[in-house]
């Protein structure tokens, strides 16, 4: 059996101690830039590529990727503790994870993320072995057309996130897709809506708006009232999940693996697209969907161990096409470029070694990320005890660090800020963050692909529904419109009825 | 005379009504293009015209709908944490990361009610050296430790690689 | 009264520090750690020239070079940063075609003037792309390419990574000087390019070699030229542009140290004569060469009079497409 010789072979590079080593402190870099909101994998793997310059090519993408899913597991512990997401696919986990800690649930909300990723971890490493080539055909599949048909379903999706007014989601989705346009036009080159800021003309950074409306208006909320006011004002009801949680999160955590893997091969941020779709495919599945929003284990689960099998799963295309889908990949080309080895088709069989030792390598991190996490969560949660007036100085502080770090600019500190300050006025407003974060980030590739389509066709908009994969996903969202708007217009009917009694 | 039954979609109905419209207005300076081959203004136009209907259509109906008033706004708090992050982005070259940490945490402290000096300076100096040992140490961040002006005779540099 | 005094003596102490150092920082250069100022994201191309040159710069200077990565808005944002530095020979700048020979025609206000804010140091290295198109395309060279495009104007497409870069206007000086008409079809960078021109949803990209060769190799795209004067080392059987029917069209992506406009000729000097040193290591030229560039070297009047040549002809290309970024 070829696969299970490849795996020896693996296991043989991923377990050596060397590599060993470097995949711990992947692991443990990752986790602790996944906490520290606005540091990324991405400015955290740039700034040590150079260090990887000396090692040998194994051990540098072993520590590199280690970082990067790393970072998934730690972004969660920040999402539901104190409601700043640590990553950007952890931004749906402050929904309810953040309730469940305000519960006093914060050790199942952080088991169950521990836990979920593992799992989605290991299966996506799976479909990593054995199964990258014919994953990567069905990446090959998507054109411009089909992109632009996904990004409808999932702007649709974001609508299901919303908890209250669907009048003022939409509108939060659709002021989501014009602070997305922010920047350089690809189609024309035009730069819009820049004011005549050059730092502007590369779009407003997905960080800031992310740590502005969610971690900075929170903290300025939290500080408003004249009572003391500590983050976990409920007991702490025990460090572990409950059989009944476990029970009910694990089938979220079953369709979060399998929605990540698939929507982590697609370029052009798998994590965290698959991380929002997975929150709003377990709302739209819960008996009772009325839970989402205030505490339920699935909208934990689901998105958490999403975002993890997007992360393993986004290797695929590097690997195999030799085509980076996103920042995070381009930068393990620039390090494969470094160590001599060009990146694409011929990796997995000229440098089997290099490529099933990265592969196993996967299996060894989750399991170090899985023993690193648990133990901590006792941690974090002597952590939240700390009063609030010594701990949020502190968080401002990361934050602070966190955005100048990404581009050394000090107008990234202050768009940040200007984005708390929308940030409050939203709060105040009760609109919600969520689905105009998910505008932002998806709204320019669906305008992108939109146009892109067109020019492909040469104008013709059937194009959309000739192209078999693109037809299939506009039914879905045609359908999941459906499935949102009748039942909105019985209720508001009943409501205008009430009224008027 | 309407009343306003529903001040929280009131002035959200007001801002994105705004918001769309200045959308519009911005989007008319780019070249439309027709849906076939759509020029930069198109997308950004139409949705900014719905935009402008959403809040529309959420003004007229906060005028019938009730709903609960909008919480006070204690401006201190907004001004206090924005101010001390944008300080800090300001300074962390100049001053260095140890002294606009100690400053960030210092002012950052004064937002809550229960401000006391002299611990909020001892945290700052604790995370002054926190800040230095996790970031510029352990990460090999590109930042200043101290202030710019103390490092310029040729010795040590400021920066660390 | 004591400690006023003593404060005193100290502010005293530190400004002849200060002030004393300075005239000896001048004749014992360099004295402290000179920033390489990168105004592209890491681990692109122009960083990784920028990192292997800045150890071997290091040692053969005395000093450590730091490189200071300051990405945005097609590296004008760096070089801008560059350009209003302090003229000491501390601050250096490692950038491209792009930000000294396209933005002065491609935007209509740039920060900076490459003619009066910058002083061009070396000429580092060159690199060169290579014209690859979708396999099922019926053409097997330059010449047949050329007449697919007379027989059909406009129906012929080419993916660029984005308006206003070379990928882009390199195609652009291809169609004029062809005489031919393409449809340009923008990306933002060249990974989702590359996927669709596998599957033959573009035809043409002018590509960075190193990125397009392991697709060659596999079969998954057609090389037809390179677009540099001369053929590449690394792929010997590829014909140029220029050798397959438009004699006369290279275009190369030069990467060059500037700084900034009022630096010292002496401090220049140094700086040139350290890369010189640098460039001629064959070591160096090997780890160029995996990058798909070629080392160059020279004097700085050399690499001033190839900055104003490439300026010339990209600001007509820029005209001619009619491409902007305003």
């Amino acid at each position: 059996m070829d696969l299970l010789n490849h795996l020896a072979l693996g296991f043989g590079v991923a377990l050596a101690p060397v590599n060993l080593m470097y995949a711990l402190i992947g692991a443990l870099l990752g986790t602790l830039i996944g906490v520290l909101p606005g540091i990324g994998p991405v400015a955290t793997i740039a700034m040590l590529l150079p260090t990887t310059y000396a090692l040998q090519p194994e051990s540098a993408l072993i520590m590199l990727a280690g970082i990067y899913y790393g970072a998934q597991y730690g972004g969660s512990t920040t999402s539901i503790l104190i409601n700043m997401p640590g990553e950007t696919s952890s931004a749906v986990t402050c929904l309810d994870g953040h309730q469940m800690a305000l519960q006093g649930q914060a050790g199942a909300a952080l088991a169950i993320a521990a836990l979920g990723s593992f799992f989605a971890g290991c299966v996506a490493t799976v479909f990593v072995a054995a199964f990258s080539p014919p994953l990567s055909e069905l990446a090959l599949k998507f054109g411009a057309a089909e992109y632009f048909s996904l990004m409808v379903l999932g702007l649709l999706g974001a609508v299901v996130l919303a908890h209250g007014s669907l009048l003022k989601a939409i509108a939060m989705i659709v002021f989501g897709l014009l602070l997305g346009i922010v920047g350089t036009d690809v189609n024309s080159g035009v730069t819009r809506f820049a004011f005549g800021i050059p730092e502007l003309s590369d779009g407003i950074g997905v960080v800031s708006v992310a740590m502005g409306l969610f971690g900075f208006a929170e903290i300025i909320t939290n500080l408003e009232g004249k009572e003391k006011r500590d983050i976990v004002a409920a007991k702490v009801k025990g460090l572990w999940i409950s059989k009944a949680q476990f029970r009910a999160a694990w089938p979220a955590v079953l369709r979060g693996t399998g929605l990540g893997s698939v929507l982590g091969l697609l370029p052009g941020g798998g994590a965290m697209l698959a991380s929002f779709a997975s929150y709003a495919l377990e709302k739209k599945v819960a008996k009772d969907p009325s839970r989402f929003g205030k505490g339920a284990i699935q909208g934990v689960a689901g998105p958490e161990s999403a975002n993890n099998a997007g992360a393993q799963t986004s290797f695929i295309p590097l690997l195999t096409l030799g085509i980076p889908e996103n920042a995070v990949m381009a930068l393990m080309v620039g390090a494969m470029t470094i160590h001599n080895i060009q990146p694409g088709p011929q990796v997995m069989t000229s440098n089997p070694t290099l490529f099933w030792g990265l592969v196993a390598s996967m299996w060894v991190g989750n399991l170090m990320l899985v023993v690193l996490n648990l133990p901590l969560i006792g941690m974090w949660i002597k952590l939240l005890q700390v009063p609030y007036r010594i701990l949020y100085p502190a968080i401002l502080l990361f934050c602070a660090i966190g955005v100048y770090t990404i581009s050394n600019a000090t107008f990234d500190v202050i768009q940040t800020a200007a984005m708390g300050f929308l940030g409050v006025v939203f709060v105040k407003l009760e609109c919600e963050p969520a689905p105009l974060l998910l505008g932002f980030v998806l709204g320019p590739m669906m305008e992108e692909n939109l146009r892109r389509a067109l020019l492909l066709s040469r104008g013709d908009p059937t194009v959309f529904v000739t192209r078999p994969l693109s037809l299939v996903m506009l039914l879905m969202a045609a359908s999941l419109l459906l499935l949102i708007v009748i039942p909105n217009i019985r209720r508001r009917r009943a409501d205008v009825f009430a009224e008027e009694a | 005379m309407a009343v306003i039954r529903h001040p929280k979609d009131f002035y959200a109905g007001l801002l994105f009504t705004g918001i769309g419209i200045a959308a519009i207005v911005l989007a008319s300076q780019y070249q439309l293009g027709t849906a076939a081959k759509m020029g930069p203004g198109y997308f950004p136009r139409g949705l900014g015209m719905l935009l402008t209907v959403l809040g529309a259509v959420l003004v007229v109906r906060s005028l019938r709908i009730q709903g609960t008033a909008i919480p006070p706004w204690n401006w201190r708090s907004t001004c206090v944490i924005l101010g001390s992050v944008v300080l800090f982005g300001l300074v962390v070259e100049k001053l260095g990361l140890a002294a606009s940490t100690l400053g960030l945490i210092v002012f950052a402290s004064t937002a809550s009610p229960e401000f006391r000096l002299k611990e909020a300076v001892l945290s700052g100096l604790f995370f002054a050296l926190l800040a230095v040992g996790v970031f510029i140490v352990g990460l090999k961040l590109q930042l200043p430790i101290w202030p710019i002006w103390l490092a310029s005779n040729g010795q040590a540099p400021a920066w660390i690689s | 009264m004591t400690a006023a005094l003593r404060l005193l003596a100290a502010v005293a102490m530190a400004a002849a520090a200060a002030l004393g150092a300075a005239p000896a920082a001048a004749q014992t250069y360099p004295s402290k750690p000179i920033r390489l100022v990168v105004p592209f994201p890491p681990s692109g191309a122009t960083d990784i020239v920028a990192r292997t040159l800045a150890q071997k710069l290091g040692d053969a200077l005395g000093t450590s070079i730091v490189v200071d990565n300051r990405p945005g808005a097609g590296g004008t944002i760096g070089s801008d940063i560059v350009a209003k530095a302090a003229p000491d020979g501390y601050t250096l700048l490692l950038s491209t075609t792009s930000t000294h020979s396209i933005a002065p025609s491609l935007y209509a206000k740039l920060p900076y003037s490459v003619e009066r804010d910058f002083v061009p140091v070396i000429h580092v290295a060159d690199a060169t792309n290579i014209l690859v198109v979708t396999p099922s395309l019926p053409a097997a060279n330059v010449r047949e390419l050329i007449a697919l495009a007379k027989a059909k104007p406009g129906a012929l497409n080419y993916a660029s990574s984005g308006n206003g870069t070379i990928v882009h206007l390199t195609a652009e000086l291809f169609a004029s000087s062809a005489g031919i008409k393409l449809t340009h079809v923008p990306y933002k960078g060249t990974a989702l390019a590359l996927t669709d021109l596998m599957t033959g949803q573009v035809s043409i990209l002018f590509d960075n070699i190193v990125s397009a060769l392991p697709h060659v190799r596999d079969g998954k795209l057609k090389a037809l030229a390179v677009t540099s004067a001369r053929r590449s080392p690394l792929v010997p059987e590829v014909p140029t542009v220029s050798e397959s029917g438009l004699p006369g069209f290279v275009s190369d992506t030069y990467f060059g140290v500037f700084a900034p406009a009022a630096t010292s000729p002496e401090v220049i000097a140094r700086i040139n004569a350290a890369i010189n040193k640098v460039l001629a290591a064959p070591d160096y030229q090997e780890r160029l060469a995996t990058l798909g560039a070629q080392a160059a070297g020279g004097t700085p009047e050399q690499f001033a009079a190839i900055v104003r040549s490439e300026t010339a002809k990209w600001s007509r290309v820029v005209k001619e497409s009619g491409a902007s970024a305003e």
